[in-house]
């Protein structure tokens, strides 16, 4: 077999899996729905998701991207963000059921 | 008209269609299926069929079916004809050689509702412990995701509470955004009967749909909100329901969280939910919402049935927790004649969503993140696996762009006319080294594939479906596979093919592994549906000829009690201009099935030839439009044509239409926004503008970036 044409450069290992914007309008939208919770929830139901759902490439672009200061995220989605880096894992609002059941 | 044909064998199996899973005779006259005859004994359908089921069997020999394995080096090169060994080797070194070349996580797989469980939980194994990583994901991302997410955070399982009988004992029946005359016929029909036994119907769905009046059935109320503001209107119902104080306070207090409770009544209690506030929000009368939050709190038995118009939108699951939220609040849960139940479009929907078909858990909906899950797995399998979750269906597509993603395997699949945002999805299909297309047609994708392997219809194989109601049935094999393989067996030499050893002598012995290693499937096999027709999970030692009920005594959730959500509704973003003044939404029409791969294939397309533009009188008299013109239906995204059809089930302001027809290509307009939560598009809102002239869309669009 002859190797298979390369359609795009090789990409950076810094380079965001995917289009910062993409990434940016996600999390701004996972914000939105935690918005009516107290704040230490907000946060942690923020962190929660992103630990649980998203794929590590996409948080680590999260968080080199509030490194840079993060303008375009709320306020509250770059503190809840911010504690993938600090908090224990936690189970969230919402899970699997316990596994007894 | 009597088939003259006299069959010589009849076996019973699964219909393929929609989610309620009808059982079928199959029968055959010297090796082909002659005709299909609706199974009396099935506790889905009881002896009833639709004219999907009961006809549109032959797509299974039409001249299209691939039968031999195709490969080639370039997608721009025509196909060329191999053997099994010869195609499944080339695949297997392609992958092997992008994951050396740019890590593990480059490729991916996707699966589909169309195959069986035991394909579903080979694939998403193919993924895990072949490919090493957690990309897989399945085509309920584009349908029901929502519906797992928002069903798990209210109740504990992403799945009907009820069994399709059930509804014949509801006084209250709640439709909302389906249409299940249309897209779920044999149960649309016993929704119909217990109606015009006297049970109240309300339906929620901005289309006058047959759902809300046909013969001798009248919806009570039909809420016909403007798209996309389903989360504010169910809050309006929530709202009533709070301030009324209609509220079943001894459920809540016995079997939820009170305090969650207290919570969600001071969000949907607030003056912002008034019927006042959303009515002319949503472009509906106050009191039509006071009335229907009246009817289904007092039940007193009160049941919901929801579809893709509560799903596809990006508070798709806000939307669902809404639904469960309202349930537990008047305690419609746990009983006959009352639940929380989703539609399901596609025959194993269900399964799918149960059996590890995602990037974030294994099946049984356990997270890839737990430890102890993730060891039970990896011992049963012996190999060590990926503790991370991995990319969506759409974030695959995304990151094929940037370079990280370069491999996809597709079972049963057609993403290119299926998911949004045409354009998008072909660029990212260009970007891919080797996409592996596993189907019975050359569709739309296989464009784009590099390698294509003949998969076998439903009536070719072994296996289980899970329909709608949870319920797990047989799937046998009524004639020999065309292209020689079950598409089980298939995925096993895939596996082989990469370095995994692996073998199963029939497809009971897959679903023996996803019992040993899913709690709720645990007591399932072959052998219990052979004697007893067919079993709803959970199974167990607890429940060892399944569960007809959900939720009796208490919640699947770690302190056995339902919660309560916060529900803020938030505005999508697909907004109206003078550009695009009209909302585009989207469903199915009776005779044709999704994409129409099968049915198109088949004499059903005599009743539905294309799919057509349903526009208001009013809409269509200002743009000059008669019915049977040819128009354009231009979006921010794209444009395409079709067919207008004045029709008084569309009010003025909102164009529906069906994507049963490739050339239709309704997913070239739709918008690429999506579910908070999952990733699940925004199918059901769409600005757009209808014209009889071909829009210069680049042009609009450039105006539109300005001005914004």
């Amino acid at each position: 077999m002859n190797a298979p044409s390369v359609k795009h450069a090789l990409p950076l290992p810094d380079d965001p899996v995917l289009d910062i914007s993409r990434i940016i309008l996600m999390a701004n939208q996972i914000g939105d729905f935690f918005a009516p919770y107290p704040q230490d929830r907000r946060a942690e139901g923020i962190r929660n998701h992103l630990r649980t759902y998203w794929d590590p490439r996409m948080r680590a672009a999260l968080l080199d991207y509030i490194d840079q200061g993060g303008t375009s995220l709320s306020a509250h989605v770059s503190e809840g963000a911010l504690l993938l880096r600090s908090a224990k894992p936690r189970k969230g609002y919402y899970g699997p059921p316990s596994p007894e059941v | 008209m009597v088939n003259p044909i006299k069959p010589d064998r009849s076996v019973v199996t699964t219909c393929a269609y929609c989610g309620v899973g009808c059982g079928f005779k199959a029968e055959t006259h010297q090796g082909r299926v002659v005709r299909m005859i609706p199974w009396k004994e099935s506790k889905a359908n009881h002896g009833h069929s639709c004219i999907k089921g009961r006809f549109a069997f032959d797509y299974y020999q039409h001249p299209d079916r691939v039968r031999t394995p195709l490969i080639r080096e370039d997608i721009n090169q025509p196909w060329r004809e191999v053997g099994w060994e010869e195609a499944l080797g080339f695949a297997a070194k392609r992958f092997r050689s992008i994951q050396q070349r740019h890590g593990a996580r480059s490729i991916g797989a996707i699966s589909s509702s169309r195959c069986t469980n035991e394909e579903i939980f080979l694939v998403q194994k193919l993924a895990r412990a072949v490919f090493g990583n957690n990309n897989i994901d399945n085509c309920a991302r584009i349908c029901h995701s929502p519906t797992q997410f928002g069903l798990s955070a209210t109740v504990g399982w992403g799945a009907a509470s009820q069994n399709f009988d059930s509804i014949m004992q509801a006084d209250v029946i709640m439709v909302v955004g389906a249409n299940p005359t249309e897209g779920h016929p044999v149960f649309g029909s016993q929704l119909k009967r217990r109606v015009r036994q006297g049970a109240k119907l309300i339906v929620i769905d901005p289309r006058r749909t047959e759902t809300v009046r046909s013969a001798h059935v009248e919806a009570a109320v039909h809420l016909g909100l403007r798209p996309g503001t389903n989360v504010a209107v169910l809050n309006s119902i929530s709202h009533v329901i709070v301030r009324e104080k209609l509220f079943n306070e001894a459920f809540i207090r016995e079997r939820c969280e009170w305090h969650e409770f207290e919570h969600w009544c001071d969000l949907v209690g607030s003056d912002r939910y008034a019927p006042e506030v959303i009515g002319p929000e949503a472009g509906l009368n106050p009191a039509d919402i006071r009335r229907a939050a009246r009817i289904y709190a007092s039940g007193p038995k009160s049941a919901i049935y929801y579809g893709l118009g509560v799903t596809e939108h990006s508070q798709g699951s806000t939307g669902v927790m809404c639904l469960g939220n309202l349930s537990l609040a008047c305690g419609m849960l746990g009983r006959e004649g009352v639940g929380v139940n989703p539609l399901r479009g596609q025959g194993n929907v269900q399964g799918g969503s149960c059996l590890g078909s995602w990037p974030h858990v294994f099946s049984g909906y356990r997270f890839v993140t737990d430890d102890d899950v993730r060891h039970s797995f990896e011992n049963d399998w012996g190999v060590t696996l990926d503790p991370e979750p991995g990319l969506r269906l759409p974030n695959m597509f995304d990151a094929a762009l940037t370079g990280h993603f370069r491999g996809m395997y597709i079972m049963g699949e057609d993403p290119v006319q299926s998911d949004p945002n045409q354009s998008h999805i072909i660029e990212a299909m260009r970007a891919m080294e080797c996409v592996v297309i596993q189907d019975l047609f050359l569709n739309e994708t296989a464009r784009y594939a590099h390698v294509f392997l003949p998969g076998s219809s439903s009536l070719e194989k072994d296996g289980t479906f899970t329909s709608a109601e949870r319920r797990v049935n047989r799937v046998r094999k009524v004639v020999e596979p065309i292209a020689g393989l079950q598409d089980w067996e298939i995925v096993v030499k895939l596996m082989n093919a990469m370095g995994y050893a692996c073998n199963y002598d029939h497809a009971g012995q897959i679903l023996d592994e996803i019992a040993r290693l899913s709690p709720a499937y645990r007591g399932i096999s072959f052998e219990l549906i052979d004697r007893i027709g067919s079993v709803q999970w959970p199974c167990d030692e607890s429940a060892p000829e399944g569960t007809e009920v959900l939720h009796r005594e208490r919640f699947p959730r770690a302190n056995g009690r339902g919660t309560f959500m916060l529900t803020e509704y938030v505005a999508t973003r697909e907004r109206t201009s003078d550009t695009y003044p009209l909302l585009l939404t989207t469903g199915r029409i009776l005779s044709q099935y999704n994409v129409g791969t099968q049915t198109r294939r088949t004499a059903n397309s005599q009743w539905h030839a294309e799919d057509v533009l349903e526009i208001s009188a009013d809409d269509a008299h200002t743009r000059g439009i008669r019915n049977g013109d040819r128009v354009w239906l231009s979006s921010r995204y794209g444009a395409t044509e079709l067919t207008v059809q004045i029709s008084e089930r569309v009010r003025a302001g909102l164009v529906y239409t069906t994507f049963h027809h490739a050339e239709t290509r309704v997913n070239v307009v739709t918008s690429d926004l999506s579910d908070w939560a999952t990733n699940c598009p925004e199918y059901k809102v769409t600005a757009v503008e209808v014209s009889l002239h071909k829009p210069a869309i680049a042009q609009i669009k450039r105006e539109e970036e300005a001005t914004a």
